[in-house]
């Protein structure tokens, strides 16, 4: 691959102590410890109303929290500005459809405003920057097609180049596969899964715990707004647990090295 | 329908030399036509002696002519062209709504209350500038009242700004119909602001242009200094934070400018209508979303519409004169409805 995914350093820790927040009078999360290691690869899970993408944006300083601290290196992240935190940290919500016509190209260069000059923009630099990162996704043969024209796949691989874009060390994605084939999946996760071995901080809300078993190295569980666990997969994942907070019968398959299990209702 | 050949950076420059070019013709036209007809040697004597160094002499009636009563018209329908369309550029971009006007959060209907004030009170007789002055503070005015309502612990969600603008758009419009209504007996005082309600740059001379200079200067750096930050806005909040805009800060300095933006127009021209809201969204079709294009393109677009349509509105009915905002809304509201059907079918077949 290109120079997108191989120029990484080693990434800061980005952890969050204590951490909740309250909105209209709920608290939709509370008292969360986790860090997120960097050179790993860890795998946001839980069921719907968890927490997942509230612990995703907490993480990333876009919310602010009621109590606790999000740190970035041991560094509170709310005291750093906008600009500078988005430089270290990228966050790419659930997709959602975009209503203006940017070219893939544009769109993707939309990444690179935490490093542009307000009046000049992007640097003819930058172009080859983003040509790799629209290259590692496989979207560069769509750079002139309209965002308003592309299937929920291809627009989530878009999105995934435009976080590379970034340049950021540490990676928050919110179900980055939810909209993509069996092929596109596997490679976004592959890619996921290198920028993480070569040194970058990744977060990901996976549905399929299969999935998160197979490609992360720890994975987190949420549940009610609490993390009820956090660890490798082999540890964490057990039928046990997969009760009480997925209220599912999980039936474990022999042969593999991760835990693989086949899932059943409760019954 | 984007204009891309050669790049869509090469588009854009092609775009705006065509529009420089559009808007020093229709600019030529109005200097050189007008009710009394000038030689055009005589109107470039005139043009030489004001703009060019060293001493000439020219006939002080075409001097007056040219110089005090068609260049500052030609001059003011610009500035108040490029203003109201890059204003509504900025909002539209804003509210991420390609329907947003340049007064939507009130400040039109604001700078016209102003006026109307200033108008109704007699204060406008007595002294030339108290209309536009009073016209820029209503807009002011009017967008800290809105901003102040919608804003929740140093947050400013644009749906209850939009909401708030239109509430106070509404009451404001009431208001000025209520001052209207009172002035009915005074027949001068109803007949200013019935023709300023209407629009036109009639009998604007070089003291109009200053009054708009200042606002348009300011308004246009702050546009041009957060221009980048609304790109990132149209794809949502939330996007655009983790991305890196301090959201609060640009969606203000988006807002103020464009409120001192129309301010200043609203101020010296009245109420033109449909610039704001047609001319940003031609742009955006022709050229794409990206504001450090679309803004530029819709400001030049805008001053050679506006020019263009006063010569309309000068020489339609002549020697009577049709109000400017009428020729706008007339060319405008139609060119707009195509456009929307045109890009609906076009959507409707990409899909």
């Amino acid at each position: 691959m290109t120079e997108a995914t191989g120029s990484a350093r080693r990434a800061p820790r980005l952890e969050l102590v204590g951490g909740g927040v309250e909105r209209r009078g709920r608290w939709l999360l509370r008292g969360v410890d986790l860090a997120i290691e960097p050179a790993m690869l860890t795998s946001v899970v839980g069921p719907n109303g968890a927490g997942k993408s509230t612990l995703l944006r907490l993480l990333s300083g876009t919310w602010r929290l009621t109590e606790g601290k999000a740190l970035l290196g041991g560094f509170d992240l709310s005291a750093l500005p906008r600009r500078q935190a988005a430089r270290r940290v990228a966050y790419v919500p659930q997709t959602v459809r975009p209503t203006f016509e940017f070219t893939v190209r544009e769109f993707v260069t939309l990444g690179r405003y935490p490093h542009e000059n307000r009046l000049f923009g992007t640097r003819s630099a930058d172009r080859g920057w983003i040509d790799s990162c629209l290259d590692d996704t496989d979207v560069l043969a769509l750079a002139e097609r309209r965002v308003t024209t592309l299937s929920g796949g291809e627009l989530q691989r878009v999105l995934m180049a435009r976080c590379l874009a970034t340049e950021a060390e540490v990676l928050l994605l919110d179900e980055p596969t939810s909209n993509l084939d069996l092929a596109h999946g596997l490679d976004l996760l592959g890619l996921a899964r290198r920028l993480a071995c070569e040194g970058r901080s990744v977060a990901l809300v996976l549905h399929d715990l299969n999935v998160a078993a197979r490609f992360a190295h720890r994975v987190a569980v949420l549940d009610g707004g609490a993390l009820i666990a956090e660890g490798p997969p082999a540890e964490v994942l057990n039928p046990d647990l997969l009760r009480r907070v997925f209220r599912v019968e999980a039936v474990p398959l022999e042969g593999s090295a991760a835990p693989v299990f086949d899932f059943e209702p409760l019954g | 329908m984007r204009i891309a050949f050669g790049g869509i950076q090469a588009g854009f420059w092609w775009y705006m030399a065509a529009g420089t070019v559009l808007l020093l013709t229709f600019a030529g036209i109005g200097l050189f036509r007008g009710a009394v007809p000038i030689d055009e040697g005589e109107v470039l004597a005139v043009l030489a002696r004001h703009l060019l160094p060293g001493e000439r002499v020219a006939d002080p009636s075409v001097d007056t002519i040219v110089w005090s009563l068609r260049a500052p018209r030609v001059v003011v329908a610009a500035m108040v062209g490029g203003c109201l369309a890059l204003a509504g550029a900025q909002m539209q971009g804003l509210f991420r709504n390609p329907l947003a006007s340049p007064g939507i959060v009130g400040t039109s209907t604001g700078a016209a209350t102003g006026a109307v004030f200033a108008l109704t009170f007699g204060l406008a007789g007595s002294f030339l500038l108290a209309a536009p002055l009073f016209a820029v503070a209503g807009a002011l005015l009017s967008l800290l009242i809105v901003t102040r309502i919608a804003t929740r612990d140093g947050y400013t969600p644009v749906t209850t700004l939009l909401l708030a603008g239109v509430a106070l758009n509404a009451l404001l419009a009431a208001f000025n119909s209520w001052l209207i209504a009172r002035s009915w007996e005074q027949y001068e005082a109803a007949r200013r602001i019935a023709y300023w309600m209407m629009g036109g740059v009639t009998d604007r001379g070089w003291v109009h242009v200053g009054m708009v200079l200042p606002g348009m200067v300011i308004g246009c750096a702050m546009a041009v200094w957060f221009a980048r930050d609304l790109d990132l806005l149209l794809e949502g909040e939330e996007v655009a934070a983790s991305l890196g805009v301090d959201i609060e800060k640009a969606k203000r300095a988006v807002l103020w400018s464009a409120a001192i933006l129309t301010g200043s127009a609203v101020a010296v021209s009245g109420v033109v209508g449909f610039v704001g809201l047609v001319v940003p969204h031609l742009v955006r079709l022709l050229l794409g979303p990206v504001h450090r294009r679309l803004l530029p393109a819709a400001f030049l677009t805008g001053a050679w519409f506006v020019v263009g349509a006063d010569l309309l509105a000068r020489t339609l009915a002549a020697p009577e004169e049709v109000f400017l905002g009428v020729v706008t809304a007339f060319v405008g509201a139609p060119f707009f409805l195509f456009l929307l059907v045109r890009h609906e079918s076009e959507v409707a077949v990409s899909r």
